[in-house]
């Protein structure tokens, strides 16, 4: 017998409906499945309000389009997350000119590689040395929150922008690996995502998940932590910015970071130490060898 | 105080030992007072447990007759009052024995004696005055005596009829209650000529009133007469016999060589100078209990019948534990409505939950559907007679709300039923629930599945 706790006419229910009680159960984190569980509103964590019932036809033209599966998922997901978890972004900027120095002058070392050197592949490496020195940040709460697991291993998701939907392939021992391998690994799943060849062993598993909408635009935003990793680190555009030394101004690219970090886990004074050691890694790239 | 009781429980009946126990086991220093030398109060006494051992009887005499129609005649049975009167004590001693084993191992103090109220915090027993820190009153019942009636020692309690003092040749019954027709069953079968008188218009109040009537049927068919709606105006006593004089719609004379007063129990509230205590006792002698046991008084407990209806062995149990646990400083509370009732007639007669009429006037929206057990294989192939399996749902969410059952083994088959409602079970719970074939317990199962439209044995 399954381990779930479901009354005969609650499986009846489940079968005429093709639903997998079993899956109620994960989902939901619950071991006794009523009736009402099966209903896909009860994927909500926030319940059930009139919000949505509204003919939006009566105030326009409309159309109607059914959201995809993978589509549902990603919401079901991202609600349950930013009901449940009690998250603060913390804000912060990095100067940008050595990396962007760095990758000028192995511009031509990259191309010959086949390799594109992108800004990510320095955010990808900072993170990863981050995490080793700061724990904490590469853990996981339990279910019911009364224990911590922290990771020995240091995998970094990548938030992917695909045509279906959202997806977050992840580089394995990023901490372990260097910036032309990593380089080429973000190139290498980013592109194999858009075409949703990813596996399902790609994904998952990640200590942190860097998103980032650097080739697009912005200036902040606050990301989603993505459960049951502990924070996410957002990037947006580059913007040169006036730095005075002294009274000398001096133009200086910035990058927007942008920490959401689950408070539960993660205190304001360590996710601000743990931005100044990023920002540092990414200011001065010789830190990153050490 | 020197003599200042921890735990102190009046009365040794379910509720009172079941208490006792519960407190010894939650770590309490506990004393038993009752005024009976054995524990076990009136049910295993002089109540549940020596009726069903003469009940036992009544069956097999009945089955042994019965088997006459089967080919295999055992003749008239020949009754020996004086053995029968010994098994069945024997086996109320063998059960209050086993409770003073229970009650040696955990260490509970029993007293015999009569416990009354001095204080809020005090006892006299039998003229000795203890203090107690917590007291659970659990004085139970006693049979209800009508006023104006002569004093004979032929007219009998329940308490006295259990005695088995003889067999009359002619015994009427009066009230027909569940332990009335109990009675009824035992002595007819044993060879009297009874004949029920019971004032209201069916017999067995608050039962489903199309089981009564099969009931009623088996019980006449066996050769007991029936009064419905007939009151006893007077009782007088001659040496040659008892006459009732009866009206309503019976109205006539009944000669009776004994006359066992059935119409109910009284709580005994009233026996124990609650006043003294600082409670108050209605005038039903019931002292007011909340779910959790406790009454005015923080460190006194009310438990069992002295809290009035419905009476029954098993709530006081329930109550008992409860309280136990709420004045060792638990959150509990007797959270249901479900008190199953049992007549162990033959056939028996069990119910629980909502009847159809209570259900209606309650405002219920409900339907009920029934399995008739002429068409149960189980039924007919060991001999039973006309019964029925009827539940009572709620047609929106088809959750079951009460079932009533009669035919042999129904008190056992109705646990299912009282189990599947504490669970919120609906018709479709219990018949996709596997039911073992031939069984008694499959005409729930039928029952069900008849009101879903699945039912293939009908």
């Amino acid at each position: 017998m399954s381990d779930i706790i479901a009354s005969p006419s609650t499986r009846r229910l489940a079968r005429e409906r093709g639903i997998d009680i079993d899956a109620v159960a994960k989902r939901t984190g619950r071991q006794t499945i009523a009736p009402e569980d099966l209903n896909e509103k009860s994927g909500s964590p926030s319940g059930y309000t009139s919000y949505w019932d509204v003919d939006h036809s009566q105030y326009g033209p409309v159309t109607t389009e059914p959201l995809s599966r993978f589509a549902l998922v990603t919401a079901r997901n991202l609600a349950a997350a930013q009901a449940l978890i009690p998250a603060v972004t913390h804000h912060d900027r990095a100067d940008v000119s050595a990396v962007e120095q760095l990758r000028q002058s192995w511009k031509n070392d990259a191309a010959s590689q086949g390799v594109k050197l992108t800004a990510l592949a320095f955010h990808v490496t900072a993170l990863a040395r981050c995490l080793r020195h700061f724990p904490r940040f590469n853990a996981s709460l339990s279910r019911d929150g009364t224990s911590l697991t922290l990771k020995t291993y240091v995998h970094i998701g990548i938030a992917v922008d695909t045509p279906s939907g959202l997806m977050v392939p992840v580089i394995r021992d990023a901490d372990q690996k260097g910036l032309w391998q990593i380089a080429a690994e973000i190139i290498d799943l980013a592109t194999r995502a858009s075409a949703r060849k990813i596996g399902g062993g790609e994904m998952g598993g990640a200590s942190m998940t860097i998103t980032s909408l650097g080739g697009i635009g912005g200036t902040a935003f606050t990301p989603i932590v993505n459960p049951p990793e502990v924070a996410i680190l957002g990037i947006t555009r580059t913007q040169t910015e006036t730095v005075w030394d002294g009274d000398t101004p001096r133009p200086v690219p910035m990058v927007p970071l942008d920490l959401s970090y689950d408070h539960r886990v993660i205190n304001g004074a360590d996710a601000a130490r743990f931005m100044s050691h990023y920002c540092a890694l990414i200011a001065d790239p010789r830190n990153l060898l050490i | 105080m020197d003599n200042t009781i921890d735990f102190l429980v009046i009365g040794a009946g379910p509720g009172g030992y079941a208490c006792a126990f519960r407190a010894a086991d939650l770590g309490r220093d506990v004393t038993i007072v009752d005024a009976r030398e054995a524990l076990g109060g009136v049910c295993l006494n002089e109540g549940c447990i020596p009726s069903k051992a003469l009940l036992h009887a009544a069956e097999v005499i009945g089955e042994a007759r019965h088997m006459s129609g089967w080919g295999i005649t055992f003749g008239a049975p020949k009754i020996d009052l004086d053995a029968l009167r010994a098994k069945k004590d024997s086996i109320v001693g063998h059960l209050t024995g086993g409770l003073g084993a229970i009650a040696g191992r955990r260490k509970v103090k029993t007293r015999q004696g009569t416990a009354r109220f001095s204080g809020p915090d005090t006892v006299t027993i039998d003229g000795k005055t203890l203090g107690f820190k917590q007291a659970v009153i659990a004085v139970g019942s006693s049979p209800i005596t009508l006023p104006g009636w002569p004093e004979d020692p032929r007219i009998w309690d329940s308490t006295a009829a259990l005695e088995l003092r003889a067999i009359p040749e002619r015994l009427a019954i009066v009230g027909g209650g569940i332990i009335g027709l109990e009675m009824a069953t035992i002595y007819s079968a044993l060879g009297s000529d009874v004949t029920v008188i019971e004032l209201a218009d069916g017999l067995a109040a608050g039962a489903d009133p199309q089981a009564v009537a099969l009931l009623r049927t088996a019980l006449e068919d066996d050769g007991i007469t029936i009064h419905t709606a007939t009151q006893v105006q007077t009782v007088k006593a001659a040496k040659t016999a008892l006459t009732l004089a009866c009206s309503g719609a019976f109205t006539g004379e009944i000669q009776a060589d004994a006359i066992i007063q059935s119409v109910g129990r009284r709580a005994n509230g009233g026996q124990i100078d609650a006043q003294a205590a600082g409670l108050t006792v209605t005038a039903q002698g019931v002292i007011t209990a909340d779910t959790a046991g406790q009454t005015a008084q923080p460190n006194i407990f009310a438990i069992g019948d002295v809290t009035g209806n419905p009476m029954l062995a098993h709530r006081a149990t329930h109550q008992g534990h409860i309280a136990a646990e709420v004045a060792c400083g638990h959150r509990a509370a007797l959270d249901t409505a479900l008190i199953p009732s049992v007549a162990y007639t033959n056939p028996e007669l069990a119910w629980v939950g909502l009847t159809e009429a209570q259900a209606k006037a309650e405002g219920h929206t409900i339907k009920t559907s029934s399995f008739p057990w002429a068409a149960s294989g189980r039924n007919l192939a060991s001999g039973g007679g006309d019964g029925l399996t009827k539940l009572v749902y709620d047609p929106a969410t088809n959750r079951l709300l009460g079932a009533t059952i009669i035919g042999r083994h129904a008190g056992e088959l109705l646990s299912e039923l009282t189990l599947a409602m504490e669970m919120g079970a609906t018709l479709e719970d219990i018949a996709l629930t596997v039911h073992a074939h031939p069984t008694l317990s499959e005409t729930t199962a039928f029952a069900a599945e008849r009101a879903l439209g699945t039912l293939t044995d009908l």
